[in-house]
């Protein structure tokens, strides 16, 4: 645990890896507590969060939005992220869960 | 985003892939939820999945019974503080620790009980250290349930509750079941314990303390937790400020019994640095100011004037032996507790006043000794006679000079001295600067003579004391009087006498340097105003009128072309009567007007030729002639028995050259009778005797021979010119009996100038009175009274009853009437 890594692991349902920046992650209020070193749970040593309640197709949405967010964090005038309708419930369930 | 693409459809969420396998049964999930509490709260944390315990946590929150699961979650924390922590703390307070804090003084078992106080205080920090550790972790894997439960504000956070049931059943938790004291008595006794040993010279584990300490301030005693409910203010710091107290209290007694002044502020000031650094790193800096506030008091307040004043080495100690450093801790000190610093301004005021005193008093005793003893003071003069050489003086007076000298040097010295220890030691405060100054202004004029004596220091030092000295040197030389003008109080009476003073110098040419006068007088000027400085400066105007005066009179005579070649070189003076010191010229002085003295044919012609051409260029002037302050360079012939011929040139002053030129028509075996010479010159007895002297007795300017040889003149005596004169130099120069130096005052002379001082005074009152009433018409008698003194404090401080009088003169004179009685008040009269 001495060295963080730079990368963490995110890994859906159905068993979808997504690799991204440890900061990008850390968006998500959630997932930031997960990580974090002092308190010791294995999500916090592995560097590897497995989110049992969210799909591929939902992770791979939500990790595009940490990156968008990381990307415009201090900009203003951001273009809209493209959100496919029928994922929005889905999406704004995964938002409530993760803290973001 | 929805009603953009309306049209869209939107899928609903696919639910239950998650929940699907496992039983959404609340107590199912519990059972495992808390079975991962129990693990993280003793440590083993790394095996569980954050994400399983959130998602089961979120799923209960989801079946709306959050609050249930946060009910549950606070009696298993409960229960865990109770069943594990509360006995792991108990179980390390050993007997000793609760035995003593029954009875805080007993002494005895110290290091045991310390000892045991640390082991305690490790434990309970550890414990709390767990707690917060695992509290935190609990809280994040329960974010969910605490955002949906407790963001209403109607409960407080799992963490804050947790808190609290730390407080309640750990820290309140009774020792054992027979006593009243709980965990945190035993902290608080212990705590106390601690500091008392550090106090007492021990080394302590402040770190270990300075957890403890930390862990109340993290507690509170509501949960809403708001600064004043830390239970480090509620329980801690009102007992360690009460025993400090004590302890403050008990250890001002016993410094002040065992040590020294010194040494007490020093302790003093160690006690202070101590508890500063106690707060920094042992207690909580919110302590600081209260403790600081509290030494303050105990210690400083109710001591500071006992040390500021303990016999044989309180502050009188220190100023007598310059301890800057003693000095400083003790002025710091009572600057703490006391804006005014009233204990050390009171004793420092005391002290100078004192040695002002000392001073004084031995200058009275030094004026009354001369009179007792020549031969003492022969020797105590003899370094200040070394430098006059040539001078001849009566000792007596010459000693006086030198006293009034070494007055305001000791004085100088004392201010010195003083204003190192006031720069060094007071950092320069203001107000300690007053006192020093009123101090010395009191003692200063306690001595009558101070205006004179002072003027008599500026006096030697522009004859000669600035010889030689830089340019900076005399300008300290000047600021040094210049300041002990300041503290004079009765101003015109220093002018007075340093015009009497300045006219000796600039008509007998004794002054050192004209540069170093000016200068003197810009200060003057700087310091007094302008107006006091007025006079003195027409002094100095008259001085260059008059070298103009000559030059421009030995053009008329080289122009006119006297043929008389044994002419005579003229320089003269001419000065305005109202601006110098009228005692300087004898004709007025004695009331009835006194015959102008006979001047021999060559002079008289030479004045007769002077007044005419003066009067020709300024019509309407009278010019007298004050011979006394005159003097003459004469070559005088001496015919020796053997033949021979000695030339000397003579410096007389006028009054010796008349009386000299009396002797060029008297045979060299002839003499004159001191009689005869006063017909034949009309000088006036005074100053008659004192030439003669001067030119008869005075070992080393014998140019006259009298009958019979004694040291006073009597009218009896004859004179004989002495051929056989004998001088090492060409030029002799003979000094006038106590004519020419300026020197203290006889009683006299003194009671004289006080006089006219008077009459002075008694005008300028005046002046102030019909000047405030011209302006005011009409005015209380009170008023009237203030506004004069405060006119005329510049320059002196009049008398009360003087005002009055001269009050009573004026309505005399009707500048003034009364108006009304009650209160009495005075109208102006136009």
């Amino acid at each position: 645990m001495a060295e963080q890594s730079e990368y963490v692991t995110l890994v859906s349902y159905d068993g979808f890896e997504y690799i991204l920046p440890r900061s990008a992650a850390c968006i998500s209020g959630t997932i930031r507590r997960m990580l974090d070193p002092s308190s010791k749970f294995s999500e916090a040593l592995t560097g590897r969060c497995v989110l049992e309640n969210m799909t591929g197709i939902v992770l791979e949405k939500v990790c595009e939005y940490f990156l968008y967010n990381e990307k415009h964090k201090d900009q203003t005038n951001v273009p809209d992220m493209e959100i496919p309708p029928e994922l929005c419930l889905e999406l704004l369930m995964a938002a409530d869960y993760l803290d973001t | 985003m929805a009603t953009m693409r309306a049209r869209q459809k939107i899928r609903a969420p696919r639910r239950g892939f998650a929940s699907a396998q496992k039983t959404d049964d609340f107590d199912s999930i519990w059972t495992v939820l808390s079975s991962s509490l129990t693990e993280i709260n003793t440590k083993n944390a790394s095996a569980l999945s954050f994400e399983e315990l959130y998602r089961n946590a979120y799923k209960i929150v989801l079946m709306m019974r959050g609050e249930e699961l946060y009910e549950k979650v606070k009696t298993l924390e409960q229960e865990w503080l109770q069943n594990e922590v509360q006995k792991r703390i108990t179980g390390s307070i050993s007997s000793s620790l609760i035995r003593s804090h029954k009875s805080v003084d007993v002494q005895d078992p110290a290091s045991e009980r310390r000892a045991a106080g640390e082991k305690f205080l490790a434990v309970l920090k550890g414990a709390w250290e767990d707690h917060q550790l695992c509290m935190g972790m609990i809280t994040d894997v329960l974010m969910y349930m605490d955002r949906i439960v407790s963001g209403d504000h109607t409960k407080p956070s799992i963490y804050v509750a947790a808190m609290a049931l730390f407080r309640d059943h750990v820290l309140r938790a009774a020792v054992s079941s027979d006593t009243q004291t709980n965990v945190a008595n035993v902290l608080e006794s212990t705590v106390l314990f601690m500091i008392q040993l550090e106090r007492a010279g021990h080394m302590i584990e402040r770190p270990l303390i300075r957890h403890c300490i930390q862990m109340l301030e993290g507690l509170y005693e509501t949960t809403t937790e708001e600064e004043s409910s830390k239970l480090y203010l509620t329980i801690l710091e009102p007992a360690f400020l009460e025993t400090s107290k004590e302890f403050y209290q008990a250890e001002g007694q016993r410094l002040l019994e065992i040590a020294d002044a010194t040494t007490f502020c020093r302790l003093a000031s160690q006690r202070i640095a101590e508890e500063q650094e106690r707060c920094r790193y042992t207690l909580s800096t919110i302590t600081e100011q209260k403790i600081l506030d509290l030494v303050d008091e105990e210690l400083i307040r109710k001591n500071i004037e006992e040390v500021v004043n303990l016999e044989g080495t309180g502050v009188r100690y220190m100023l007598d032996h310059n301890q800057i450093d003693g000095l400083r801790n003790v002025y710091e000190l009572n600057a703490r507790v006391d804006k005014k610093k009233e204990a050390l301004t009171k004793q420092v005021y005391s002290r100078i006043v004192e040695l002002g005193r000392e001073i004084n008093a031995s200058t009275t005793l030094a004026v009354q000794a001369p009179a007792l003893s020549t031969g003492e003071k022969d020797a105590a003069s003899g370094e200040k006679k070394s430098e006059k050489g040539k001078e001849k003086e009566k000792p007596a007076a010459n000693q006086q000079t030198v006293i009034a000298i070494r007055w305001v040097d000791d004085i100088l010295a004392l201010k010195r001295q003083f204003d190192n220890i006031w720069g060094k030691a007071f950092l320069s405060d203001q107000g300690l600067q007053g006192s020093i100054m009123t101090s010395f202004s009191e003692f200063i004029n306690m001595n009558p003579r101070c205006s004179e004596y002072l003027s008599l220091f500026f006096d030697e030092n522009l004859k000669k004391g600035i010889k030689g000295k830089t340019e900076s040197e005399v300008d300290t030389l000047l600021d040094n009087g210049i300041t002990m003008l300041r503290y004079i109080k009765d101003k015109d009476l220093f002018e007075t006498y340093y015009k009497k003073h300045l006219s000796r110098r600039l008509l007998m040419k004794r002054s050192a340097s004209m540069d170093a006068e000016r200068q003197m007088i810009s200060k003057m000027k700087m310091e007094v105003g302008n107006q006091f400085t007025q006079r003195i400066e027409a002094m100095f105007k008259d001085m260059t009128i008059s070298g103009d005066l000559t030059n421009s009179y030995k053009e008329h005579i080289a122009r006119s072309g006297d043929p008389d070649q044994k002419r005579v070189d003229l320089e003269i003076n001419v000065l305005t009567s109202t601006m110098w010191p009228m005692e300087i010229m004898p004709a007025t002085k004695e009331g009835t007007v006194q015959l102008p003295c006979i001047f021999p044919r060559e002079i008289d012609s030479l004045k007769q030729s002077f007044e005419k051409f003066y009067l020709d260029k300024h019509n309407g002037r009278k010019l007298s002639w004050q011979a006394s302050m005159g003097t003459a360079d004469v070559r005088a012939s001496f015919h020796r028995s053997n033949g021979k011929v000695q030339r000397y040139e003579l410096n007389v002053s006028t009054h010796a050259l008349i009386i000299l030129m009396l002797f060029n028509d008297v045979p060299s075996s002839e003499s004159l009778t001191y009689e005869e010479i006063q017909v034949q010159t009309r000088i006036p007895d005074h100053d008659l005797i004192r030439n003669l002297q001067s030119l008869a007795v005075a070992p080393k300017t014998r140019v006259l021979k009298k009958e019979p040889m004694s040291k006073d003149v009597k009218p009896t005596d004859r004179f004989f010119f002495n051929n056989e004169f004998q001088s090492p130099f060409v030029k002799v120069r003979i000094g006038v009996v106590s004519g020419g130096a300026n020197k203290v005052e006889s009683l006299d002379q003194r009671k004289e100038t006080e006089k006219k001082m008077n009459d002075e005074r008694g005008g300028s009152i005046e002046a102030a009175i019909v000047r405030i009433m011209k302006q005011r018409k009409t005015l209380i008698h009170s008023q009237l009274m203030t506004e004069v003194l405060s006119q005329l404090s510049a320059r002196f401080v009049p008398d009360v009853n003087m005002v009055k009088r001269r009050i009573e003169s004026l309505i005399d004179r009707e500048y003034l009437e009364r108006v009304s009685e009650e209160p009495p008040t005075y109208g102006y009269v136009a």
